[in-house]
C-alpha cells in the first residue's frame, strides 16, 4: 500500500518535471527540490535508460537528483571505447556477464551487486564532480571516521592512498550528470580477469582505460555493506540539500512514470549501440593452428567499422585450403558483424554451398573456430 | 575584396589561399549569390561567425557552413581526447545532436546550429583531437554542412552578442 502511495506521488512529481520549458507562472517551487531515487532493477540497460530518461525529460534548472543503482554482473565501457581492447569478451560470454556501453565518457568498469552506482543530476551550471565526490567521502567518514578515503585530481576515490574504490564519468548535454562507481563487496578477482583483453594486434584511437589496483570497502571493514553505504550517502545528500532523508524506489520499466523509457532500454541493449558504436579499428595478428602433426601459421588483417568487417585478409600456408574457398570467405566476411555467431553462421553457410571433401571440411572448421576464439 | 574582409574579421583567420585555388564549380561568371542576409553579393566573401547558445559556431561560405566550438567551450571542456562525428550525408535538423567531444571532464554533446546535410568531417581530428583546443576556429573545425534554411542563421548570435552572452553566464 505504502509503495503505491509513493508511486502515485512520484508520478505527479515527475509530471511537474516532464516538460522542457515549464511556464514560470504557476509553478510552485520548494526550497531546493532535490530528490533521491533508487532503482529496484539490477538490469544495466534498464538503469542506464533511467539516466537517459532523466537527462532527456527532466527540467533540472532548479532541481537536483541523486540516483542509486546496482547491477548484476556487467562490464560497462565508456562512450568511445573499444570492447575488444578493454575486456575479455570470450570469458564474459562463458560466465554470462553482460556488456553495456554508457553514454558518458571515461573508462571500463566491472559492476556486480557488490558495487554501488551513484548518479548526480544537476543543471550544467551546477555541474561539479569534486563537490559530489567530497559528499561521498564525507558520508563514508561519518560512517567510519577512521577510514582513509580521499578524492584525487582525476576524480578517483582512493582507499588507503593506493587502492581505487571509485571511478567517475560524466555527460554534458541538455543537462549534466556525473556518475561514479563505489566498490563495497564486489568480486575483485573476477573484475581483474574480465577487464583484461586477450585480443592482440588491435590498432585503434578509441579512448583507453587507465588500469588501477582496486579494493573493496568491506575488505577494510566487514560491516560496510552496500545497503549501509547507500543509506549513508543518501543521508549526507539529504543534509546537503536540506530535504527529508527519503529514498524513493523506482521501477525502470514503468511507462506510466517514465513514458518512452522502454524504447531507451531497447536502444541501449542493441548490437548497433553496444558494438556498432566502436570507433573504427584494425586488427593485424597471427595465430598458430595445430593440424595433424604440423604447426600452421595464419595471418589475419582486418578493418572493422561500426562493428562490421570492412576489409579482410587471411593468409594461410599455400594450398592448405582451396584458394577459391578462402577468397569466398574473405569476400563474404566483408559487411558482416565482427562477432562469433555471425562468423560461425557464415562459415557453415559457405561450406554448405561449396561441396567439399571431409578433409577440407575439417580444415575449414579448424580455421573458423580458431579465428573466432582468437579474434572475437 | 575578400582579403580586405579577412583583415576586418580579426587576426586569427588563416590567410586566404590565392583565388584560383578556391574550389568553384565554374571558372566565370561567379556562382549566384547565396541568400544569406548580411553578406555581399560575392559568394567568395567569408561570412562572419554566428554562434549558438550551446557554444557552437558556424561560418557560411558558398552555401556551405563550417561548424566548430567556441574558445569558451574548448576552455570549459579541457583537453579533448576523442571526437565523435557523424557520417558524411547525415541529415541534421537545427539543434539535433550530431556527435560528442570527450574530454577529461565529460562527454559533451554537439548540437547542430542549422538544418542541413553533412558534406565533410574533419578527419584530422581522429589522430589529433587536441586541434579542437589548439585551434577551435581554424584547424579544429568539426563538420561542414549545407544550409537548407538560410533564415535560421538570423536566429543565431553575432560575435558581439555571443561575447555578451558569455559574460552573463560567467556572472
Amino acid at each position: 500500500m505504502k509503495n503505491m502511495v509513493i508511486r502515485a506521488s512520484l508520478r505527479n512529481w515527475f509530471q511537474l518535471f516532464y516538460v522542457h520549458k515549464f511556464p514560470a507562472a504557476g509553478f510552485r517551487t520548494t526550497a531546493d527540490g532535490a530528490i533521491i531515487l533508487q532503482s529496484v532493477s539490477n538490469d544495466i540497460y534498464q538503469n542506464l535508460a533511467v539516466e537517459d530518461w532523466i537527462h532527456d525529460n527532466m527540467n533540472l534548472e532548479n532541481r537536483q537528483v541523486l540516483f542509486l543503482w546496482r547491477n548484476s554482473p556487467t562490464v560497462v565501457i565508456g562512450r568511445h571505447q573499444n570492447p575488444w581492447q578493454e575486456c575479455n569478451l570470450k570469458m564474459m560470454r562463458q560466465k554470462n556477464i553482460k556488456l553495456a556501453r554508457r553514454r558518458s565518457g571515461g573508462g571500463t568498469v566491472y559492476h556486480d551487486l557488490g558495487n554501488i552506482n551513484l548518479t548526480f543530476f544537476t543543471s550544467k551550471r551546477k555541474y561539479e564532480r569534486m563537490e559530489n565526490l567530497k559528499l561521498v567521502v564525507k558520508a563514508l567518514k561519518c560512517l567510519r571516521p577512521q577510514l582513509d578515503v580521499h578524492a584525487t585530481d582525476r576524480c578517483d576515490l582512493l582507499l588507503n592512498r593506493n587502492f581505487k574504490i571509485s571511478g567517475t564519468a560524466a555527460k554534458l548535454g541538455r543537462t549534466a550528470y556525473h556518475h561514479c562507481t563505489l566498490l563495497c563487496s564486489a568480486d575483485r578477482f573476477l573484475l581483474s580477469s574480465v577487464l583484461k583483453s586477450p585480443y592482440k594486434g588491435i590498432k585503434s584511437n578509441a579512448t583507453p582505460s587507465v588500469p588501477a589496483s582496486v579494493k573493496n570497502l568491506f575488505e577494510e571493514d566487514p560491516t560496510l555493506t552496500c545497503q549501509i553505504v547507500m543509506d549513508a550517502i543518501a543521508a549526507e545528500y539529504a543534509i546537503c540539500h536540506q530535504i527529508d532523508h527519503r529514498v524513493t524506489l523506482i521501477n525502470p520499466t514503468d511507462e506510466t512514470v517514465f513514458p518512452g523509457i522502454n524504447n531507451k532500454t531497447k536502444e541501449l541493449q542493441s548490437w548497433e549501440w553496444i558494438y556498432g558504436k566502436t570507433p573504427k579499428f584494425s586488427i593485424s595478428t597471427c595465430f598458430n593452428m595445430v593440424y595433424k602433426h604440423s604447426f600452421l601459421e595464419v595471418k589475419v588483417d582486418m578493418d572493422i567499422k561500426h562493428g562490421r568487417i570492412e576489409v579482410c585478409n587471411i593468409n594461410l600456408p599455400e594450398e592448405w585450403l582451396p584458394p577459391a574457398l578462402c577468397g569466398e570467405l574473405e569476400k563474404n566476411l566483408i559487411g558482416s558483424k565482427f562477432c562469433p555467431s555471425e562468423m560461425t553462421a557464415l562459415a557453415s553457410a559457405l561450406l554448405r554451398s561449396c561441396p567439399q571433401d571431409y578433409e577440407v571440411h575439417r580444415r575449414w572448421n579448424l580455421l573458423c573456430e580458431n579465428m573466432t576464439t582468437t579474434l572475437m | 575584396m575578400a582579403l580586405r574582409a579577412v583583415r576586418v574579421l580579426g587576426t586569427n583567420w588563416a590567410p586566404l589561399p590565392a583565388l584560383p585555388a578556391l574550389r568553384r564549380p565554374r571558372a566565370a561568371p561567379l556562382p549566384p549569390p547565396i541568400r544569406v542576409r548580411g553578406l555581399g553579393t560575392s559568394a567568395l566573401l567569408l561570412a562572419a561567425r554566428k554562434y549558438t547558445d550551446k557554444h557552437e559556431w558556424i561560418s557560411v561560405e558558398n552555401g556551405i557552413g563550417t561548424v566548430g566550438i567556441s574558445n569558451f567551450a574548448q576552455e570549459a571542456l579541457g583537453d579533448v581526447v576523442y571526437c565523435s562525428l557523424p557520417e558524411v550525408g547525415t541529415k541534421l535538423n537545427k539543434q539535433d545532436e550530431f556527435g560528442a567531444l570527450e574530454s577529461v571532464k565529460a562527454a559533451s554533446e554537439l548540437y547542430s546550429p542549422l538544418t542541413g546535410e553533412v558534406t565533410e568531417i574533419n578527419t584530422a581530428l581522429a589522430d589529433n583531437p587536441g586541434l579542437v583546443n589548439k585551434s577551435c576556429y581554424n584547424d579544429g573545425w568539426l563538420i561542414k554542412m549545407t544550409v537548407d534554411s538560410p533564415s535560421e542563421l538570423d536566429e543565431l548570435m553575432s560575435e558581439d552578442a555571443y561575447e555578451k552572452y558569455i559574460k552573463s553566464i560567467e556572472d
